[in-house]
């Protein structure tokens, strides 16, 4: 564990909250949270839960991540096509 | 390679995805290629999980991936509550597959009871108080009172599985999926252990008066 980690994982520790959603309930909601934060709807403030389990749990975080990654190109029209991201293989 | 999914309302994609015939297979086939373009973007970018792979390799990973992923949508599409477009809710679906598959392939070589039995799994090198230069004894000092604390409720307060699921996934950086699989159980249960080790860390550093502000200042961290 480098000091960086140590660091998020101390802070991780002080914004741990008595309630926080699981993970199939962050899986259920983050296609809307995403989908907030692309039409710029301040998706954080809506969906305080979201956000939190997000901070906490790093594979919710990953897939959350490529999930908004994915949705931002697929708006700006630059999402790779099939037969692009096979060749990129 | 053209696609006419995206043309779709979400109506209409639970319209024909529900239809019979031709407008069903039609909307399936492209739900199955939007599944695989979302594996392959998500592998694109974990190309560092599949070294011991081929590209052929991968790319039947992929379909199988996508296959997965049709599955898992086809039997949750009731689930499905309109409150994103249709496509973000199936994107998750082939990143969710395609996350689990890339970490079970950089990690299948990997016990991790031999991580739990390692000594230096279990000591990492955040308990050493930080003796460079640049910093002050006192502040020394009480970054070395801050490791003891948790340390000692690692050690006293944590129960055996806690402790464990504790030092695969933050000490050593275990993927969750992955002690998730070796450990025949699910995220839920893994967030759950994290959580109430979590909940213990934080009441023992604040029973002895370091609280969120002073604590972080401590080790440089941003609040």
């Amino acid at each position: 564990m480098k000091r960086e980690q140590f660091e998020r994982w101390l802070k991780n520790i002080y914004e741990t909250q008595d309630d926080e959603i699981s993970c199939n309930e962050c899986f259920d909601q983050v296609s809307q949270f995403v989908d907030l934060e692309i039409s710029s709807l301040n998706a954080p403030a809506q969906m305080p839960q979201v956000k939190q389990h997000l901070a906490q749990c790093r594979a919710c975080r990953d897939e959350y991540e490529a999930l908004r990654d994915l949705r931002l190109l697929e708006e700006k029209g630059e999402l790779p096509s099939l037969d692009e991201l096979q060749d990129s293989i | 390679m053209i696609f006419m999914s995206n043309t779709r309302t979400n109506q209409e994609w639970l319209e024909d995805l529900t239809a019979s015939g031709s407008v069903q297979e039609s909307a399936i086939a492209d739900l199955r290629n939007l599944l695989l373009r979302t594996v392959l973007f998500f592998f694109s970018r974990n190309g560092g999980d599949f070294e011991k792979l081929g590209r052929d390799e991968i790319l039947q990973l992929a379909e199988d991936c996508a296959q997965e992923a049709l599955i898992a949508v086809l039997k949750h599409l009731t689930d499905f509550r309109g409150d994103s477009k249709f496509t973000t809710w199936v994107y998750k679906f082939g990143i969710n597959t395609a996350l689990m598959t890339s970490r079970r392939e950089k990690w299948k070589n990997i016990s991790i009871d031999q991580l739990l039995t390692s000594e230096d799994s279990s000591e990492p090198e955040w308990m050493m108080r930080d003796k460079s230069p640049g910093v002050a004894p006192d502040q020394s000092a009480l970054q070395g009172e801050v490791g003891d604390i948790l340390r000692e409720v690692i050690e006293r307060d944590l129960t055996e599985k806690q402790r464990q699921i504790l030092i695969l996934i933050v000490f050593n950086e275990v993927p969750m999926d992955e002690v998730v699989r070796q450990l025949s159980t699910n995220r839920n249960a893994i967030y759950k252990l994290l959580h109430d080790a979590r909940r213990k860390l934080k009441s023992g550093l604040q029973a002895r008066g370091f609280e969120i502000g002073e604590t972080l200042a401590l080790f440089g961290a941003p609040r």
